[in-house]
């Protein structure tokens, strides 16, 4: 029946290859239907085929850190051209070899000089550039002209800093206070910190101190623990209780940054809580939610939909996402960490418009595309909304011909400029989109301002916008060719507004101030 | 579908689901005449499969429950492909499902086999491979990008090949005395 040339394995091998001519093809389905090895061995030779897809997939490289300019594809030359893994023969060597080989292939690791970081600020001004709290510090001259600061040093050392103040930070160890009241902690582990003043240096051994620095002279009180103090003369040991030179004003206490800044973000969580009491009330609204979590709901993973009246046909269920603190302490969030974590809805119903509105914060941005809202699937008039791998805001929307179910570049897509980087990232952001189906216009938002404004060349009025099934933080069920991708987001959510209208600049604007955490 | 399905169904689908996929790809490859057939027809079977997760009973063979699902669709995927196609016909189809499904935990020792095969693959060797398996990259261009003529990458790869079933012979015949 098979011509004497016919080579089943050669045969097998093209046909997987897609080199397989037409009638090889019919001679090799003879061979499969009569000969039970034949099929053995095909079934064999496709989960090879398989599995060394499944293995080059696995080999390509981290993609880059989210922040840098989106790279572009790898092409296949670049590939070929790639170092490869050296062999070394024995078997613990090729198991070495194995784990050096993704530092090859990556980019070089990200380096900051940072030496402390900006824990707190509470009406802070400086001098010159302004700076928020979490942000890293570089050596350099800080100038507090108000307010009040907590540095935290990486050796471990914190201290506070109340405006008008000027504070040399020269290294994690060591810093010069030039003028105004300070206040350290020294942790036993950065036992040794070094703090320079006018007539002294402070060498603490663990301990908790306060610095009055005024007119080039200073004054030093130890609450807790020694510090040396090394002056022109000598050097002597003050404990706790001990005060060394003459100062006219008391020490800065410890309780007054945590005190007014609790109080602060209490004043903050209560505005926000009166104007969302209002704001849920409002007919435009779909879903409200706020991520309160009832404490008589024994699951726990009840995500309430607020909007009043209520509809709890519009609640979420958390999977897997973890509740944790919000913009300030008392307020809830959910936190989405792992591929599986998602707030699960489902939304009835035809629409002509939306706005999405939320308050999230990005811890990174480490996927292709990472998610904020999106419908199961991806069907006509189904909304998505995530954030792209070069931190922008990435809205979509489809509308495809009658008849055709898939494929084809249908596509509406609207990017904003890149918003999340590492200025933005671990902060909590308000970010919104609208779109309506008559203009056709997107417009999105970055803590209340207009980031794009966009129509796409596909747009045609009248189409309509639906939800259904759909989740926040991770992608249901994806369409074809897109087996269950990994699209979590990696941050928290603690508020996230549905709108089945265009709500103007203004109101975003407006909820952007009611919501500041600060 | 369930009527309302819970948060703990959809992450107990999405479990076995992935578990069950390398498999699930292998038997539906040697269904299908290329990658872009079994990427549908694993996209089709994830979406049957959820919506009737509720029919399958815990702690039974999923791959079997889920595997005759994806012979179903696969079936169907080619009488729709099959005009313009080196397809199979349906008796073949058949006949390698139903032998498929009987054989599936030794196509899994298979793939854990060749996977320590090709860690062991010395690194000149493996970037043919690399070359030849990226998704998406025709035949004849890895061809060209190896710097080798068709027909010489072609017995490159079957070299390599038959390497591969070479070890993974001896690595199932070491672990599964």
């Amino acid at each position: 029946m098979n011509a004497p040339e016919f080579n089943l394995n050669e045969a097998i091998d093209h046909h997987l290859d897609g080199t397989l001519s037409p009638e090889d093809f019919t001679r090799l389905q003879d061979a499969l239907l009569t000969d039970p090895a034949a099929r053995s061995l095909l079934r064999q030779r496709s989960q090879m085929d398989a599995t060394l897809r499944d293995w080059t997939l696995s080999l390509q490289p981290t993609p880059l850190a989210a922040w840098q300019a989106s790279p572009k594809p790898p092409t296949p030359s670049s590939w070929f051209n790639r170092p490869i893994k050296t062999l070394l023969g024995t078997a613990a060597a090729i198991t070495l070899a194995f784990l050096l080989w993704p530092q090859e292939t990556s980019t070089p690791e990200a380096t900051s000089s940072g030496v402390a970081m900006l824990s707190q600020t509470l009406d802070a001004e400086f001098a010159h550039s302004p700076l928020r709290s979490g942000d890293t510090i570089t050596p350099r001259t800080i100038k507090l002209t108000k307010g009040l600061t907590q540095i935290e040093f990486f050796s471990g050392a914190t201290a506070l800093l109340e405006g008008a103040a000027e504070l040399e930070i020269i290294s994690s160890w060591e810093a010069r206070c030039l003028s105004g009241r300070i206040r350290v902690h020294v942790p036993p582990a950065a036992k040794g910190f070094l703090i320079h003043a006018p007539g002294m240096k402070l060498e603490d051994l663990g301990t908790e101190f306060a610095l009055n620095v005024k007119d080039n002279s200073s004054a030093v009180h130890v609450f807790e623990g020694e510090v040396i103090a090394h002056t022109d003369r000598a050097s002597s040991s003050l404990k706790q209780g001990m005060t060394l030179g003459n100062t006219t004003t008391d020490f800065l206490p410890i309780s007054e940054l945590h005190d007014l800044l609790t109080q602060r973000q209490q004043r903050r969580f209560d505005a926000w809580q009166d104007w969302s009491q209002q704001a849920r009330t409002d007919p435009r609204l779909i879903a409200y939610y706020t991520f309160k979590h009832s404490t008589d709901d024994r699951w726990d993973r009840l995500v309430n939909n607020f909007t009043e009246p209520r509809n709890p046909k519009h609640s979420g269920g958390a999977v897997g996402a973890r509740w944790t603190e919000g913009r300030w302490p008392g307020k809830e969030a959910l936190e989405f960490k792992r591929p599986g974590d998602r707030v699960r809805m489902n939304l009835e119903g035809i629409y002509s418009a939306l706005t999405l509105s939320c308050w999230v914060k990005v811890d990174s941005v480490d996927k292709k595309y990472n998610s904020l809202l999106l419908t199961d699937g991806y069907d006509n008039g189904e909304p998505h909304w995530q954030i792209y791998e070069d931190g922008s805001l990435m809205f979509s929307i489809i509308y495809r011909p009658d008849g055709i179910t898939r494929g084809g570049d249908w596509n509406q897509i609207y990017f904003s400029k890149p918003v999340f980087g590492p200025d933005s990232l671990g902060r909590w952001h308000h970010i919104a989109v609208s779109y309506d189906n008559q203009s056709g216009q997107v417009i999105q938002y970055f803590d209340g301002a207009e980031v794009s404004r966009e129509v796409s060349k596909r747009h045609q009025a009248g189409r309509p916008i639906t939800y259904g099934p759909c989740e926040l933080g991770n992608w249901g069920l994806p369409t074809q060719g897109h087996p269950f991708p990994i699209r979590n987001l990696n941050g928290a959510i603690d508020e996230f507004a549905i709108y089945a209208a265009v709500l103007s600049g203004a109101e975003i604007q407006s909820i952007f101030e009611n919501g500041h955490p600060k | 579908m369930p009527t309302s399905p819970t948060p703990e169904t959809y992450e107990a689908f999405v479990r076995l689901f992935m578990a069950h996929e390398p498999r699930l790809r292998g038997f539906l490859r040697s269904l299908l005449p290329t990658w872009e057939d079994v990427d549908d027809v694993l996209q089709e079977t994830s979406l049957i499969a959820w919506r009737k997760f509720s029919q399958f009973e815990p702690n039974s063979n999923f791959m079997a429950w889920i595997g005759t699902i994806a012979r179903f669709e696969a079936l169907r995927h080619c009488r729709t492909k099959a005009r313009d196609r080196l397809v199979f016909n349906d008796d073949l189809l058949d006949l390698l499902a139903d032998e498929s499904l009987t054989e599936t935990d030794l196509r899994e020792r298979e793939h854990q086999a060749l996977r320590h095969c090709l860690d062991k693959l010395p690194a000149d060797q493996a970037r043919y491979l690399d070359l030849a398996y990226q998704p998406g990259v025709k035949f004849h261009e890895a061809a060209q990008l190896a710097g080798k003529s068709v027909a010489a990458f072609y017995k490159i790869l079957q070299r390599l090949r038959t390497i591969l079933q070479t070890c993974m012979t001896k690595e199932l015949q070491h672990s599964n005395p």
